[in-house]
């Protein structure tokens, strides 16, 4: 149908290479989108989608290449200016002004007078079928709300091209279904829009031209029919089927007869309630979900870095009732955290002085440089962590040689049981199956260890038992032989989707 | 009621600042008068231009320490001028140029070369103040013509020029903050930078004009100075930066920028500046003053700080209820998109 | 080498020299060694308060009270002189002073959780005002500062060992052991660690709070120290005697590589540092300049190296670009 009127080109992208540091991210990306067209963009975490759909909204300059909006070359790498011509970027995470009222975050930046802008917001919350205080502080948003503004924002705009991030990843199936009307009266329009997702049955829904990337290059393109779903997930995932996965152990060691190491019973604090269950020696208990289920702040209230509100825990058969990190630590339970790069590594500091973090304490008072050395040698063979040595920034190390020496830091506590948060998000896929070996030869030495996945296909092949959480509620436990995807995702999608009561 | 103290901090403050008025009235009979106002009005003026100037800055989240030596450096500017027989107009205007060109500095140090605003203030609060006692060779500059101080007198409804100069500029940044676009972007570029750039908001431009309005508001003080002393020493300004951040604080600007309002700068500065006339009535020795002045300001910060924590706890605990009782989902998703879901995880690491 | 070429400390000793060799041109009386070291009494003030400051700055915090903490440090000793009581007595009750002065800080930083800047700035005013006001109970009204100490106390500023005067022997024996504590202890570490990431430090455990609060007390009773040291070469404790080391302290840890977002800097930086800024005002006076003239270079050369630091990484960064992209350009072609 686009072929036969030749429509405008809304965007067109030449030759678009970027790197970080010395690491290319985008290599010679061409892309084109049509006017009145919703455009699929798949890719894994780090294939380079966030970085180019940056780099046409202005936010990234990119090294050499062409961005082209509406026909009109984008010359310096300015949000105003890509906005100028026509394009709103609707990022995955909203940027709100905490301070101000949610009408202003929606029109701040708009010429019109106020209170037309007021009429026009609220016919558009009218059209998405939402309600939203226009009058409220932003900071009191949810999360949803807070992605319903950013959408507004791009609406309001008027704006011909939208790139939309992941733009249900926070939406009720309702609001998300309201918001595939409006894409649909946008197209219509004759507006173009990029749709980054990872559901392939939203982009059924609306996309008709897919392109997926990986690596930072092009790797399919073309109309969506000419593609069965199997095709476009084995294009996004070569490089994974290629590399095998460790097999999951085969051990038929009986866990009952074992110590129980941690016992959790009927844990509530914020964003979680009446957690139960236990973690016995040498076991590999995971912890699934869907982001937002409340598994991390389950894990960080155990560690003591946040209040609890009621229920027990006992670590080798004692109460941990006084918490807090330091505790846990000389309890012998550390927590290896979800974001890396914020709460996990010092990354300006030495690899042995991150290695130091949770026994600091317990080093003299003078540190001694030869000890430290030795120690972290001998983890950077048993780890097998690729670095200059022990004095290099622990910033410069790729993710999964990051994520070894926060292994590294944990170990080196001496723990007994160990609170794995997210481990091999974006880590690249040899270094994930060293981390998973690595997980596992621990366990075997009788460490209990809690893994907290959103990689189903992860929790598949560690662990032995799995409790699965959503919304801050436990929804379903199951047991060795069990623990599949399917049975996983089922217990955590389906009381998942219930959300927003 | 704890959301309407930390959301009304300008009320509060003004209900703070009208009892402690009434308690000195009760104390020392005679205090509570129209010509007390007045002398606390003409007292605050100088410092209501810096902290007005210094609002502005600290909005868009940065800081600025360098104005007291704006002051002084714009009102030796104008002295000089004046003293070397220029009009009155022509001085003022190179006075308020002076301030805007050492706005300017600051500003373009701060966006361009990325230095943290308080050390680069910090080097201009002592580079403008040598600038100024090499102009003047370090001598006063004295015997300023009767046409600047005649700014400072008192006309027929009680008002001086002065005074009326520095209401104009509050109302003026008042409603340019308030009611216009540009104007809305210094909270924006404050409250969250990235947001506003990612709004397409000129972020650097905002914060150049935030520096550059703060030296004009400080020359402008510096004028005033000038006028109602009718000289100006080497230390002309000194510590006045300080003091103003300090009515800002009080005032309820937050120097995490974002926040803050021009009635909020109007009440802090008259509370401070009621100290001093408050102590004379109270027959206090005036070297008290310094130290009231840093007992109400930290206790208003302790006060604040706790205030917000309480609301931040509440806001949280809000955030983190968790929904008991859920109703069904229309569908459940089906197998094999909750396979693909899973497969693309697996893709992204 | 290479390693410690490219250093920050480097180029402040580079700086150094090149002032002496600048001022030894235009006064060779400035270059005679017992001049050096004399006219280090006049700043070694300003390196007894900036050390523990950095030290401060890197936890990730900053105070600016510690200019009337010397004041108000060197009048409690005064009154408590005034009162009779004997030296040793009188100099620990100043030192415990500057320790309550930090602690105070510290303490209304945690519990209001509002940013130091302007809590230390609160503070600046309470201990000066406490100072005035304390002066003022003795009489000893306005500046005129409070007198008559035992000989013994006024003769320790023009102590001298080895040719070192005593202030610049306090600044030195405090620079090795705050440089020993930072770059080799294990709260050293933390202070670092704190200021690098204070996210990461809460994930680890690290006590934050005791780390901060020990800074601030450091920083502290170090202002009773140059509070004790100026009263003694004064020969008397006034108000006002910190109030001139406030911009330079600060100037001389940001100069010294200190980093304002916490993390960075180094004793040996900021001791350069010290010295940088104090010859650079002991030369141009020798060389005629008046003072007032030496204050602008002194805020200028904070602009100018401070800018020289940041344009740089600005400047490299671009640097790098470039290569990169005519790297591929070679490489496509």
């Amino acid at each position: 149908m686009e072929q036969n009127t030749t429509p405008r080109i809304a965007v067109r992208v030449a030759d678009i290479w970027k790197s970080y540091g010395g690491t290319p991210v985008l290599k010679g990306i061409n892309i084109e989108l049509l006017a009145g067209q919703v455009h699929a963009l798949l890719g894994g975490n780090g294939a380079g989608k966030s970085t180019l759909m940056k780099t046409i909204a202005g936010l990234v300059d990119a090294n050499q290449g062409t961005v082209e909006i509406n026909e009109q070359t984008l010359g310096t790498a300015s949000p105003s200016a890509a906005q100028s011509l026509g394009l709103y970027l609707v990022p995955q995470e909203a940027h709100i002004l905490p301070n101000q009222s949610v009408l202003e975050n929606i029109c701040l930046g708009l010429k019109a007078k106020p209170r037309a802008l007021r009429a026009e917001a609220e016919a558009l919350l009218r059209d998405l079928a939402v309600s939203l205080d226009l009058d409220a502080q932003a900071a009191t948003l949810e999360i949803a709300d807070r992605q319903i503004v950013e959408i507004m924002r791009g609406l309001i705009r008027k704006a011909s091209v939208l790139i939309l991030d992941e733009p249900t990843s926070a939406l009720t199936p309702h609001e998300a279904n309201a918001l595939f009307d409006r894409v649909r009266q946008l197209k219509a329009q004759g507006v173009g829009i990029f749709f980054i997702s990872h559901k392939l049955r939203e982009i059924r829904e609306i996309c008709s031209v897919i392109s997926v990337l990986r690596d930072g290059a092009i790797v399919l393109s073309g109309p969506l029919s000419d593609y069965d779903d199997n095709q476009i997930v084995e294009a996004m995932t070569k490089t994974v089927q290629s590399a095998q996965p460790v097999a999951r152990a085969e051990t038929d060691i009986d866990f009952s007869t074992r110590d129980v190491v941690l016992e959790i019973d009927r844990f509530s604090g914020e964003g979680f309630r009446d957690i139960s269950f236990n973690v016995r020696a040498g076991e590999i208990v995971g912890l699934a979900g869907v982001v937002g289920a409340g598994r991390s702040e389950l894990a960080e209230t155990l560690f003591g870095l946040r209040p609890a509100r009621s229920g027990n825990l006992n670590l080798l058969g004692t109460p941990l009732t006084k918490r807090s990190p330091r505790d846990c630590v000389d309890a012998g339970l550390v927590y290896l955290p979800e974001d890396r790069q914020q709460n996990g590594l010092f990354l300006e500091a030495s690899l042995a002085w991150n290695m130091s973090g949770y026994t600091m304490h317990r080093l003299g008072f003078f540190p001694k440089r030869k000890d430290e050395t030795s120690a972290f040698d001998a983890f950077r063979q048993s780890l097998g962590i690729k670095c200059e040595g022990e004095g290099q920034q622990a910033g410069r190390l790729s993710g999964g040689n990051q994520q070894k020496v926060l292994l590294a830091k944990c170990l080196a506590a001496d723990p007994r049981v160990l609170i794995l948060d997210e481990p091999t998000r974006g880590v690249d896929v040899a270094a994930r199956n060293d981390i998973y070996r690595l997980i596992r030869e621990l366990a075997a030495k009788g460490l209990g260890v809690v893994l907290i996945s959103s990689d189903f296909d992860e929790i598949e092949q560690l662990a032995d038992r799995v409790v699965v959480m959503a919304h801050g509620l436990q929804c379903g436990a199951l047991e060795r032989d069990a623990v599949t995807v399917d049975a996983v995702a089922h217990l955590a999608f389906e009381s998942g989707s219930h959300s927003h009561a | 009621m704890l959301d309407f103290f930390a959301r009304n901090r300008v009320a509060t403050l003004c209900a703070v600042t009208i009892l402690a008025f009434l308690l000195i009235g009760a104390a020392a009979p005679g205090y509570l008068s129209l010509s007390t106002a007045s002398v606390v009005m003409s007292n605050s003026l100088v410092l209501m231009s810096v902290a007005l100037g210094t609002m502005l800055v600290i909005l868009t989240r940065n800081i600025d320490v360098s104005s007291g030596s704006v002051l002084g450096l714009s009102a030796v500017v104008l002295g000089m001028m004046l003293n070397d027989g220029h009009s009155l107009g022509l001085a003022i205007a190179a006075c308020l140029l002076t301030g805007a060109v050492a706005g300017l500095i600051n500003g373009l140090l701060v966006t361009m070369l990325n230095v943290p605003s308080i050390i680069a203030t910090l080097g201009t609060l002592g580079l403008f103040r040598g600038v100024m006692l090499i102009l003047t060779g370090g001598n006063w500059i004295e015997e300023l013509p009767l046409s600047l101080k005649a700014l400072a007198d008192n006309g027929a409804v009680g008002f001086s020029v002065l005074t009326v100069i520095v209401i104009a500029s509050l109302i003026v940044v008042g409603l340019l903050v308030r009611q216009t676009r540009f104007g809305r972007y210094f909270y924006a570029v404050g409250d969250n930078r990235e947001a506003a750039r990612h709004l397409g908001i000129p972020v650097k431009l905002v914060q150049i004009a935030a520096f550059v309005a703060a030296g004009v508001l400080a020359a402008i003080a510096g004028m005033i100075f000038a006028a109602q002393i009718g000289f100006i020493p080497n230390q002309a300004g000194n510590g006045l930066e300080l003091k103003a951040i300090a009515a800002n604080v009080l005032g309820g600007v937050s120097l995490l920028g974002g926040s803050g309002t021009v009635p909020g700068i109007f009440v802090g500065v008259i509370f401070l500046t009621s100290i001093d006339s408050a102590l004379v009535f109270l027959k206090i020795p005036a070297f008290w003053n310094d130290f009231i002045a840093g007992a109400v300001l930290l206790l208003v910060l302790l006060l604040d700080g706790r205030v917000r924590m309480a609301v931040d706890r509440a806001i949280r605990a809000k955030r983190y209820a968790v929904h008991h009782h859920n109703t069904p989902a229309p569908s459940a998703p089906t197998n094999s998109e909750t396979m693909s879901k899973s497969r693309t995880q697996e893709a992204g690491e | 080498m290479k390693r410690y070429l490219l250093r920050w400390e480097t180029a402040l000793l580079a700086m150094l020299i090149a002032e002496f060799a600048i001022f030894g041109m235009i006064n060779p009386r400035f270059l005679n060694l017992s001049n050096l070291l004399y006219s280090t009494s006049d700043f070694a003030q300003i390196g007894i308060v900036a050390l523990p400051l950095t030290i401060v700055i890197i936890a990730g915090g900053i105070d600016v009270s510690f200019a009337s903490a010397v004041g108000l440090c060197a009048i409690v000793f005064g009154i408590a002189n005034f009162f009779g009581m004997p030296l040793p007595v009188s100099i620990l009750a100043s030192l415990a002073a500057g320790a309550a002065a930090g602690l105070f800080n510290a303490t209304v930083i945690h519990v209001s959780r509002i940013q130091p800047l302007v809590v230390t700035l609160g503070s600046l005013y309470l201990f000066g005002g406490a100072a005035t006001v304390l002066s003022g109970v003795v009489g000893a009204s306005g500046y005129e500062g409070i007198g008559n100490f035992p000989d013994a106390f006024t003769s320790f500023a023009y102590f001298e060992l080895g040719g070192l005067p005593a202030p610049f022997l306090v600044l030195l024996v405090e620079a090795v052991i705050l440089f020993i504590v930072l770059h080799y202890s294990r709260f050293g570490r933390s202070v670092f660690m704190c200021g690098l990431s204070e996210h990461a430090a809460r994930y680890s455990g690290l006590p934050i709070k005791t780390i901060q609060t020990i800074t601030y007390v450091m920083t502290g009773v170090f202002a009773a120290i140059a509070g004790l040291v100026l009263s003694s070469y004064f020969g008397s404790a006034r108000v006002d005697l910190g109030t001139a080391t406030l911009l330079p302290a600060i100037t001389a840890a940001v100069l010294g590589g200190a980093s304002i977002y916490g993390g960075q800097g180094s004793i040996i930086g900021t001791l350069l540092a010290t010295l940088v800024i104090g010859y650079l005002q002991q030369g141009l006076q020798m060389s005629g300049v008046p003072s007032q003239i030496s204050s602008a270079l002194s805020g200028a050369l904070l602009v100018v190296a401070v800018a020289l630091r940041h344009g740089s990484a600005v400047l490299a960064d671009f640097v790098a670009a470039r290569i990169m992209a005519t790297n591929r350009k070679r490489a496509a072609s």
